[in-house]
C-alpha cells in the first residue's frame, strides 16, 4: 500500500507550491505538484495602454520583477514591429544578465546548497585544513584560515544558543548528507560570502535600472537613460566604470567560487547524475539580442525531443515562427474552465476551483504544452541546447565542468549524465559562467557604442487603430518565460504570460502526461520517508518560483499594541 | 549614510495586498525626512530583502496580514515577535521570508538595532480590486504609527506645506487626498 507525503508548507496566504508523493518500498511511486494560489492577474491588463503594462507586469513576482518588465516591453515591441535602438539592447542584455547572475547565486547558496550541506557538521571542522583543501580548488583569495574560522564561530554561536534561528528547518544529520565536516565548512563560508556578490550584481541592476526592486528605466521602443559622458548622474563614464568594477567582482565570484562548489557537490554525490531526470525534452529562446532587430544573439534557442541531442532543432529568432505557433495551455487539470488547450493569444483564465483532487483538477497552474507535450526550461535545457548546436561558450563551460568533477572526485560526467538533478544544478553553473563572460563582452559592447558617439536610446511606438498580435520572450533565470499580447484599438485586448515555473510546474494535461517536477520525481529513493530530503533536492534543482500571487505577513506573532478602527 | 528604512512591503496588483506600498507613497509625499531616512515601495522581495537592511540601525516595515481581526486592525510586531516563527520548509524557495531575513541578519551580525512591523489586517485579495475602505481608513494611524516609532529614535521630519501627488500609478481609484492623521 503506498504511503502519501503532502509537502504542504501551509503558513503563510501567499501561493506557494505544494507537493504529493506516494511512496512504496521506500522510493516515490507518484507525484503531484500544485500551486495553492489562484493567478488572475492578467485580466488587469485588459483595456490598458500596451505602453504601460510593464509597470504592472513587473508586479507579477516580487523576485523576478526585472523578467517580467522586459517580456511585456518585448511583447508589445513584437507587435509593432519596432526595431530597439543598440543602446537599449546592450543595457537592457547587462540588467538581465546582472539580474540572471544574482538570481543563481542566491538560488545555489540561500535556496538549495543547504540540502548538501549539513550544517551542524560545521562545528567539528578545521579551519587549517578547510583553507588548505580549499587551496586546492580554486584561486579565490577568501578561503583563508580566518575567514572560515570565522564562518564556523557564526555557526557555532547559532548551535550553541539551543535555537537554530535560520537553520531550524533542515534535515540535519539525514542519512544522504555526505559532505565532510571541512568540505561543509568551506560551502558554508560560501554562503556568508554570496549574500555579499549578490548584492553586488543587484546593484548593477540598480545603477542601470535607477531602482531595485522594480526597475524604471524601461520603455517600450528602448530604454529612458540618459547618456552623457561626463556626468556622474547620467550613463557616463563614471557610472560606466562602476558598474565595471562590481561586475569583475561578480564575475571572479561566479567562475572561482560557485563554479567550483557545484563541481565539489557534484563530485561527492554522484549517484544523483542518475536521479531526478524526468521530462527529456527541453525548450530554451534565444537571448541577448546583438543588433536593432533581433537578428543575430549571444545565446541560443530551440528544442530537444526525448533526450535526443543529434535531433536538436533551433529557433532562429526569440520569436521565432515555430515557437509562436507550437504553444498552448492545457487546464484539464487546473482549477479553470474550458475543455479544450488554448493558444496563449486566444487565452482564457476564468477560474473554476473545486479543491484538490488528484484525478481532477489539483493546482492553480496551468499545463502549458510545446506542440502537444511538456517540455522542461531553465538553465538545463539552455545547457543541453547550446551544447547540442555546438554553440563555442556553452561547450566551452560544460567541458570545463566534466573536467573539474573528474579532476575532484575521479567521476566523468557526459552530457548525458545532465538529465539529472546534479545536472540542472551544474547546467545553471555552467550558465552563470557563461553570462559573468557576456556581462563584460556587452559592457564593452555599450562602452565602445557610446564612444562612438551614439547616444540614441529609444526609438518611438506607433500604435495602429486594427488588432495586432506580439509575444515578447526572454529566457530567464528559471527558463523561458513569454508575455503574448493582443491589441486593439490601441488598448490591450487580451494578455497572458506563460511563465517558466508554469512549464516545470505544470500538472498532467489531457493525456495524462506529467509535468517536469512531477515526473523527475518518479522513483526517486528516499532513505527516510518522514524526511524527505531527496524530495527537497530534486524540486528545489528546478529553482521553483511561486511567489507570483499574493502574500501577507501570517499574524501568529504577539501583537504589542492594537488600535482599533472606528 | 542612510540609518533608518520605511519599508512597505506587498503586490499592489492584489487588492488589500498593496496597502504597505501605498502606506509609504502617502508617507513620503506628505512628509519631508532627513537624509538618513530612506523611504522604499519594497513590493514583495522575498529573501531580496536581507541586502535591503544591511547597515541600517532602524528598520520600520508596513506590510499587510493575515489574521482572524477585522479588516483595517493595526498591530505592532517588534523583532521578538517576528523571530518567534520557525520558518517553514522552503518548498517554494522564493516564499516570503521577513522572519528568515532577520534570521539570516541576526546570524551575520548584521540585525538593525530596532525592527517594528505595522501590520494591517486585510480583507480582500483580489486581482485588480482597490483596498477595502476599512483598510483605506486605517493608512493614516499607520503613518502615525511609524512617525511616532521615528520621533522615539529622534530621527527628524516635517510635514509639507503642499503635499506632492502621490503617485500610486496601480489604481484606477482616485486618490482622495491626504489622510489627516490624530496626532
Amino acid at each position: 500500500m503506498a504511503k502519501r507525503i503532502t509537502i504542504d508548507p501551509i503558513t503563510r496566504i501567499e501561493g506557494h507550491l505544494r507537493i504529493d508523493v506516494e511512496v512504496e518500498n521506500n522510493a516515490v511511486s507518484n507525484a503531484w505538484a500544485s500551486c495553492t494560489m489562484w493567478r488572475g492577474i492578467e485580466k488587469i491588463l485588459r483595456g490598458r495602454d500596451p505602453r504601460d503594462a510593464w509597470l504592472f507586469t513587473q508586479r507579477f513576482c516580487g523576485v523576478c520583477t526585472t523578467v517580467h518588465a522586459m517580456a511585456s516591453v518585448r511583447s508589445v515591441e513584437d507587435a509593432l514591429k519596432l526595431e530597439i535602438p543598440l543602446n537599449a539592447q546592450y543595457i537592457r542584455n547587462l540588467i538581465l544578465i546582472a539580474h540572471a547572475l544574482h538570481d543563481h547565486i542566491v538560488h545555489f547558496y540561500q535556496l538549495s546548497a543547504l540540502d548538501w550541506v549539513d550544517v551542524l557538521q560545521i562545528p567539528k571542522a578545521d579551519a587549517a585544513a578547510t583553507s588548505k583543501l580549499a587551496e586546492t580548488l580554486s584561486p579565490w583569495t577568501r578561503n583563508s584560515r580566518n575567514e572560515l574560522k570565522a564562518a564556523q564561530d557564526r555557526v557555532n554561536a547559532v548551535a550553541s544558543s539551543g535555537q537554530l534561528g535560520i537553520f531550524a528547518n533542515g534535515y540535519w544529520g539525514h542519512p544522504a548528507m555526505r559532505l565532510s565536516p571541512d568540505v561543509n565548512l568551506l560551502a558554508f563560508s560560501h554562503y556568508v560570502q554570496a549574500l555579499e556578490y549578490q548584492r553586488k550584481a543587484l546593484q548593477v541592476v540598480g545603477i542601470l535600472g535607477s531602482k531595485t526592486p522594480h526597475i524604471q528605466n524601461l520603455t517600450v521602443g528602448g530604454v529612458a537613460n540618459a547618456i552623457d559622458l561626463d556626468s556622474t548622474s547620467a550613463l557616463g563614464m563614471s557610472q560606466l566604470a562602476m558598474i565595471g568594477t562590481l561586475l569583475q567582482q561578480v564575475v571572479d565570484f561566479v567562475q572561482q567560487v560557485y563554479f567550483v562548489d557545484v563541481c565539489a557537490v557534484a563530485a561527492m554525490y554522484p549517484e544523483w547524475f542518475k536521479i531526478g531526470s524526468g521530462v527529456r525534452n527541453y525548450l530554451a529562446v534565444p537571448d541577448l539580442p546583438l543588433d536593432s532587430r533581433g537578428s543575430s544573439y549571444d545565446l541560443p534557442g530551440g528544442y530537444i525531443r526525448d533526450g535526443d541531442l543529434a535531433g536538436v532543432k533551433t529557433f532562429q529568432t526569440a520569436s521565432d515562427p515555430i515557437f509562436r505557433q507550437s504553444v498552448s495551455e492545457d487546464v484539464m487539470h487546473a482549477y479553470y474552465q474550458g475543455e479544450k488547450p488554448l493558444h496563449p493569444w486566444a487565452g482564457e483564465t476564468e477560474p473554476a476551483f473545486t479543491g484538490w483532487n488528484g484525478d481532477e483538477k489539483y493546482s492553480w497552474v496551468k499545463a502549458p504544452r510545446f506542440n502537444g507535450e511538456p517540455m522542461q526550461v531553465g538553465p538545463l535545457a539552455q545547457v543541453l541546447i547550446g551544447y547540442a548546436q555546438g554553440h563555442p561558450l556553452t561547450r566551452k563551460y560544460t567541458d570545463m565542468a566534466i573536467e573539474k568533477i573528474a579532476a575532484i572526485g575521479g567521476v566523468r560526467a557526459t552530457p548525458a549524465a545532465l538529465h539529472s538533478t546534479l545536472g540542472r544544478h551544474a547546467a545553471r553553473a555552467i550558465r552563470a559562467c557563461m553570462l559573468a563572460e557576456l556581462a563584460q563582452k556587452h559592457l564593452q559592447l555599450l562602452t565602445d557604442n557610446i564612444a562612438k558617439g551614439d547616444y540614441t536610446v529609444h526609438n518611438q511606438p506607433v500604435l495602429p487603430s486594427h488588432e495586432v498580435e506580439g509575444v515578447g520572450t526572454h529566457e530567464a533565470p528559471r527558463g523561458t518565460l513569454s508575455h503574448w499580447v493582443v491589441i486593439k484599438d490601441e488598448k490591450i485586448k487580451n494578455y497572458q504570460a506563460v511563465v517558466p515555473s508554469t512549464w516545470n510546474a505544470s500538472p498532467r494535461d489531457k493525456n495524462g502526461a506529467h509535468g517536469p517536477y512531477e515526473a523527475s520525481l518518479l522513483h526517486t529513493p528516499l532513505a527516510r520517508p518522514e524526511e524527505p530530503l531527496e524530495v527537497l533536492r530534486t524540486v528545489h534543482s528546478f529553482d521553483p518560483c511561486m511567489a507570483c500571487a499574493c502574500h501577507a505577513f501570517d499574524a501568529s506573532g504577539r501583537k504589542i499594541g492594537v488600535a482599533k478602527i472606528l | 549614510m542612510r540609518q533608518a528604512l520605511i519599508g512597505g512591503i506587498g503586490n499592489v496588483l492584489l487588492g488589500d495586498d498593496g496597502v504597505g506600498p501605498y502606506v509609504v507613497k502617502i508617507l513620503e509625499s506628505t512628509y519631508a525626512f532627513e537624509e538618513s531616512v530612506e523611504i522604499i515601495d519594497l513590493g514583495t522581495p522575498a529573501l531580496d530583502l536581507t541586502h535591503q537592511i544591511v547597515g541600517l540601525q532602524s528598520l520600520i516595515l508596513v506590510d499587510a496580514v493575515a489574521s482572524n481581526d477585522p479588516a483595517g486592525t493595526l498591530a505592532l510586531y517588534t523583532k521578538e515577535d517576528i523571530l518567534r516563527d520557525t520558518p517553514a520548509q522552503r518548498l517554494d524557495p522564493h516564499s516570503p521570508a521577513l522572519a528568515e531575513c532577520l534570521m539570516t541578519a541576526s546570524m551575520l551580525g548584521t540585525m538593525p538595532q530596532h525592527v517594528l512591523l505595522v501590520g494591517i489586517a486585510g480583507k480582500c485579495y483580489e486581482p485588480g480590486h482597490p483596498l477595502s475602505a476599512a483598510v483605506r481608513h486605517s493608512v493614516g494611524p499607520a503613518i502615525d504609527a511609524i512617525l511616532q516609532e521615528l520621533r522615539r529614535l529622534g530621527f527628524t521630519f516635517q510635514k509639507k506645506a503642499f503635499p506632492d501627488e502621490p503617485g500610486i500609478w496601480w489604481s484606477d481609484h482616485e486618490y482622495s487626498g491626504p489622510v489627516e492623521t490624530v496626532r
